[in-house]
């Protein structure tokens, strides 16, 4: 890793400098929808539509590396005769990821990179450039229950802001010659240091809220069949699947073909799926592993706290908050460890966030 | 139905199912977006057209293997239709809210004899003989594929009617609208409630949106370009309407406007007791 | 044969795992009103050549235009360039194949997941169960055990159907019963005039099995709902939970451990499974 600063006003010679160099540059934004006001991942063609000190996004950058709708062969139904489509080869830096959805780009990096390799998503990790930047912690944020409040990997070039400057960490050789040819930095002095520890710690100081995690995933396991804990949350689940589209490591898909006016030809489609969805857990003659919404909500939640952790050594959250704005009837993480560990025998005023936090984190919902 | 539709006719030369396009009680729209498929002579090289109401004076034929069917159930001559076309065809497509949900038409249900009367005034059993409470088709006859919306999209049409030619049963997405509209990351519209920003004429205070409870599959067509979800595609199987409610009612909307809303095209599930397909 | 073997496979080939190989039908045999016995060879003779299974092991097959459906392998994995899949009539995908002829042309990707544990399985006495369509996956063990039966102590097979019409493999299996290398019973819920055999579900038969707890390995195939019952006889029998496997059945949409549709507990049927030990299965949650 190489340190450098550069200060503020050089960072549009930095955009400058990707757009030279890759086919898109995308990065936070205002959402030209029609909606209540949000920010989005896009493509970036003036440098002052950035939004670099922004809370989040509706989708997160998951959509450059697993399209909701990909396109995974081409197929002949007559002769048989099937076609892999290419992996879109177009070269992309994106601006401004949190280390939140770094840490989620690592977590899929095991499920798509592993024995298997899917040559869609690696084709786009290849090509893609990350540039990560530190953030604020707004209420709902619950990254420090994941330890995704911090990044260490997994990113091109990362910028800590100072304030007037901002502390630069090239991880890559591209990074580091992108700042080399595009940007007049500088070595970090001692004071850069100070200022980029006591950045830190105001960062760790702004988490108003930390869900206890303690012994989560055995805690889970013992509660799974406690029916009321479930049906108050499960009740109230609308199983719209927004949950699961908006979060950076929900990753399950659906398989589907798709044939052309002609009824010969057609493509096979790999389509972001729900475990939220009833269709879900189907087998065959219409028998369901999962048929209420209770059942579902439940199994989503244990795949992430508990599934992937006994797997991989991993939970499938990073607290970007996205689903708290996305679920309209507040079924969130934070909601659901807070029912795990509330001790039903003991009357102890469980610890909560603060419930201004839940109500502006509903505001601003995407 | 299980089995692909068969071929008809020699064996020489290739035969296509025989189709047939019906209108009951509706505006016609649906008809009129089967002539806006761009591809509309590849998909006609797969069936053979026999009958189509909206394009020709031709009368109905005897025999067809495929009915497309659009509109509500509103007279006695509807059910006899139907009945007669269940025992021809070998498949029944229904397309659009009248004929899924019931519709626009449905709305007329209650209150039936209140509403004739007050168009037709003492006319009405001449004007208006044989008539019958507005009904989805799936009430009187079995409907084997279904393309729902108002009107419908001529694309998912085609993907429907491909699968009724391959003989695969439908698959029925159950879930609400939501979903899809995340992934076209269109903004949500119950964000705009901000009482400063209504205050100050950033936002308006509307968004009744129903696409918490709709049938997914229009990909957020309304919202995407500036208008929440009417609900023109029924009420989705999964949906859960009292959680929904209750939402409404803690955002500070009104759950009986909500309700009301949901009539337009939901009114015979809501209020007839009718079965969502 | 594991998940990382075909995954091995696929990283020689070079190949997308989501590409399914072109697969010719070479023979069709309706076994009962509402199963068809499948023989296919795969047309690429390098992939033909990569392609080895354990029993127990599925692929995914794709009807194009239709999809694509997990079907665990009946033939033995002796069995050369062929593979055969027992395929009931039940969804989109199995229907459509049942309309397909000798020669057209399917779509196979696989084989994926974890079999029988054959290896452990053999100089071992062996007692397989299966009901209803669980033979499908079971018949390639069997399979396996008839063409290795030198490797594997005393057999014993039992078999249980709904009725006589609904049993697969009968003829095949009618002719085993006289064999005095196998101890093979099978049992109908409801007979008709062709049957002379057992009437009871197939937890009766065990009331004349005998085995030596100590050296046997057991296999069960067939509706979730047989599982606890068929265990329960063998528990009696004091053979141990983690010498029990089990098939488990899911929705395998990728069979590459990426799709999320087969995840039970926190493994995936379509990796570690879809076979496990039966001690597994109950510590996964909603495995069977």
């Amino acid at each position: 890793m190489i340190y450098k600063i550069i200060e503020k006003w050089a960072l549009e010679d930095l955009f400058e400098g990707l757009r030279a160099n890759y086919d898109e540059v995308v990065g936070p934004q205002p959402s030209k929808g029609h909606g209540g006001p949000a920010l989005v991942f896009d493509k970036l063609t003036n440098f002052n539509d950035l939004r670099l000190d922004y809370d989040t996004t509706i989708l997160p950058p998951k959509k450059y590396f697993l399209n909701p709708d990909e396109r995974i062969l081409r197929f002949n139904r007559s002769t048989g005769d099937v076609f892999d489509t290419e992996p879109v080869q177009i070269s992309r830096a994106i601006f401004g990821m949190h280390p939140c959805d770094i840490n989620a780009l690592l977590l899929l990096d095991q499920i798509f990179l592993g024995d298997y390799v899917d040559p869609y998503y690696q084709a786009a990790r290849k090509s893609t450039f990350i540039i990560g930047t530190s953030c604020m912690p707004s209420p709902g944020h619950i990254c420090n229950a994941f330890g995704s409040d911090e990044v260490h990997r997994g990113f091109d070039l990362f910028l800590t802001d100072l304030g007037d400057r901002y502390f630069l960490s090239c991880a890559t050789v591209p990074a580091a010659e992108l700042v080399d040819k595009y940007l007049d930095a500088r070595e970090p002095v001692a004071a850069d240091i100070s200022d980029f520890q006591a950045r830190t710690r105001q960062f760790k100081a702004a988490f108003k809220y930390l869900p206890q995690m303690d012994q989560l995933p055995l805690l889970y396991g013992a509660k799974y069949e406690d029916e009321d804990l479930w049906n108050q949350i499960g009740d109230d689940c609308l199983s719209c699947g927004a949950c699961s589209m908006v979060c950076p490591v929900c990753h399950c898909f659906d398989v589907r073909d798709k044939l052309d006016a002609n009824g010969e030809t057609g493509l096979r489609h790999r389509v972001w799926d729900s475990c939220n969805f009833s269709e879900f857990a189907e087998v065959a003659h219409d028998y369901n592993f999962r048929p209420t919404h209770t059942s579902r909500v439940r199994y989503r939640f244990f795949h992430k706290f508990v599934g992937n952790f006994t797997r991989n050594g991993k939970m499938l959250c990073v607290g970007c908050s996205r689903c708290n704005r996305a679920c309209k009837v507040g079924i969130t993480p934070a909601r659901v460890i807070r029912a795990l560990q509330e001790d039903a025998n003991a009357n102890v005023g469980a610890e909560t966030p603060d419930s201004a936090d839940t109500v502006s984190a509903k505001k601003d919902c995407a | 139905m299980s089995a692909a539709i068969h071929n008809h006719g020699s064996s020489l030369k290739p035969a296509y199912p025989r189709a047939i396009v019906l209108s009951l009680a509706s505006d016609f729209g649906c008809q009129l977006q089967l002539s806006n498929i761009a591809d509309l002579l590849d998909v006609l090289g797969t069936i053979k057209l026999e009958y189509w109401q909206l394009m020709s004076s031709a009368v109905l034929p005897a025999d067809y293997d495929i009915a497309i069917i659009e509109g509500a159930v509103t007279t006695q001559d509807h059910i006899e239709l139907l009945q007669q076309v269940r025992t021809v065809a070998q498949t029944i497509i229904a397309i659009g809210s009248c004929a899924i949900t019931g519709g626009v038409p449905a709305l007329a249900a209650q209150d039936l004899g209140k509403h004739v009367q007050a168009v037709y005034s003492d006319d009405a059993d001449r004007v208006a003989a044989g008539r019958v409470r507005p009904a989805p088709i799936s009430n009187y006859v079995a409907v084997d594929y279904l393309v729902a919306g108002c009107p419908i999209d001529p694309r998912e049409f085609v993907t429907v009617l491909q699968g009724a030619l391959l003989g695969v049963r439908q698959r029925q997405q159950r879930e609400p609208l939501c979903a899809q509209c995340k992934t076209m990351e269109a903004p949500c519209f119950y964000s705009i409630r901000a009482a400063q920003d209504i205050a100050d004429g950033m936002a308006t205070p509307q968004a009744l949106c129903l696409g918490l409870v709709t049938r997914t599959g229009c990909g957020a067509l309304c919202i995407t370009r500036g208008r929440p979800c009417t609900g023109c595609r029924g009420i989705a199987a999964d949906a859960n309407l009292s959680s929904a409610r209750t939402f409404i009612a803690n955002e500070g909307l009104d759950v009986d406007d909500f309700d009301d809303a949901l009539r337009i095209y939901s009114s015979h599930a809501l209020d007839d007791g009718g079965e969502e397909q | 044969m594991t998940a990382a073997h075909t995954a091995k496979a696929y990283r020689k080939l070079g190949a997308n795992p989501y590409r399914p190989w072109p697969a010719r039908i070479t023979s069709i045999t309706q076994l009962t009103a509402t199963e068809k016995l499948f023989e296919l060879r795969l047309i690429d003779e390098h992939v033909r050549e990569e392609f080895s299974f354990t029993a127990g092991q599925f692929v995914e097959l794709s009807i194009f235009g239709i999809g694509e459906a997990p079907i665990s392998i009946s033939s033995a994995p002796s069995k050369q360039g062929f593979i055969e899949l027992c395929i009931r009539q039940t969804g989109t995908v199995t229907n459509a194949i049942h309309r397909m002829r000798c020669g057209d042309v399917v779509g196979i990707r696989g084989p994926f997941g974890r079999g029988f544990p054959f290896e452990e399985m053999e100089n071992h006495d062996v007692l397989l169960v299966a009901g209803g369509l669980g033979i499908a996956p079971l018949k390639s063990l069997i399979n396996h055990v008839h063409d290795e039966r030198h490797a594997f102590g005393k057999v014993t097979i039992l078999l249980g159907a709904r009725n006589p019409a609904e049993l697969l493999f009968r003829q095949e299996f009618d002719m085993w019963k006289h064999r005095q290398d196998f101890d093979l019973m099978m049992t109908v819920d409801q007979p008709d005039d062709s049957w002379d055999g057992e009437v009871g579900l197939v937890t009766r038969l065990f009331d004349r099995v005998d085995i030596d707890p100590d050296n046997t390995y057991g296999a069960i195939c067939g509706p979730p709902v047989m599982y606890p019952f068929v265990v329960e006889e063998m528990r009696k029998k004091h053979l141990d939970v983690d010498r029990i496997y089990v098939s488990v059945e899911r929705r395998m949409k990728c069979g590459i451990g990426m799709c999320g549709h087969c995840a039970v507990g926190h493994q995936y049927t379509c990796i570690e499974g879809p076979v496990f030990s039966y001690w597994e299965a109950i510590n996964l949650r909603e495995a069977i």
